[in-house]
């Protein structure tokens, strides 16, 4: 939802004085509160320092983004293949001798 | 500013495409982008226009006196789809120069790669996210992009193929 926020909010502020305004005065988080941010993200954004609206919000972006990245999964095998597979080349290699 | 990709540019000039489509309110293709150039949203009321030219090297381009009121100069025999994206391509150029546009910044982030950024963004206004997946919905093709939002052929393949399905 963040992301979705965050395009509304960066999408309004090309049309809309207000949200240049709030950020020129310092007060962004009051915009920020209109939308659905979580209150972690919110403070995330609301500490950014940028020089200015593009910067913000090419910054936020990448905060929005890296928080909504799915966490890598780690696939190792599990262990109980290893000893599969060694159980199989015994059995392999009796049959052979067999 | 710091470096930018662009992926990011990209995303911010899907965001300024966003906040112009929904400011406009178009139900339905093609996009008005003459009527949004002649009567823009109120931060860049009185800072352009359009001015229709017989003769010129290029299909349009933009030009802005300096503290002046700037106009996209758009060559009078082009073709309506050719118009529409000339003018859509200029009006990046509109939107960065314009006293609002520098003041939130567009031209530290859009002014290095302005004819990537300026084709881009035309791309995404004339074909807006929510008309492209409405289209897609209805079993649209890519082959009737170009004539169901009046551009270019070309833009439309790009269109099609940029946006994910």
């Amino acid at each position: 939802m963040s992301m979705q926020a965050l395009n509304r909010l960066v999408a309004r502020s090309i049309v809309d004085p207000s949200v240049l305004q709030a950020f020129g005065a310092g007060h962004i988080g009051q915009v920020l509160g209109e939308l659905d941010f979580s209150p972690e993200m919110r403070l995330n954004l609301t500490a950014i320092e940028s020089e200015s609206w593009t910067d913000f919000a090419i910054q936020a972006y990448r905060l929005v983004k890296a928080a909504e990245k799915p966490a890598v999964r780690i696939e190792l095998p599990s262990p109980l293949e290893g000893l599969r597979g060694e159980a199989e080349q015994k059995r392999t290699g009796f049959g052979q001798v067999a | 500013m710091n470096p930018v990709t662009r992926e990011e540019r990209h995303w911010f000039l899907r965001r300024v495409a966003q906040g112009l489509y929904e400011y406009m309110g178009a139900a339905s293709p093609p996009v008005p982008v003459e009527g949004l150039l002649q009567h823009p949203p109120d931060p860049y009321r009185e800072d352009f226009g359009v001015v229709d030219m017989y003769s010129a090297l290029w299909d349009a381009t933009f030009a802005r006196p300096p503290d002046g009121r700037g106009s996209v100069f758009v060559r009078i025999d082009l073709g309506p789809s050719e118009r529409r994206f000339a003018l859509a391509r200029e009006l990046l150029s509109a939107l960065i120069t314009s006293r609002y546009g520098r003041a939130l910044g567009l031209v530290q982030l859009l002014m290095a790669d302005l004819r990537d950024s300026a084709e881009y963004f035309a791309r995404c206004l004339l074909v807006p996210e929510p008309l492209l997946q409405a289209f897609r919905r209805r079993g649209g093709k890519a082959t009737e992009l170009a004539e169901a939002f009046g551009i270019p052929a070309e833009a439309a393949r790009l269109r099609w193929e940029e946006s994910p399905a």
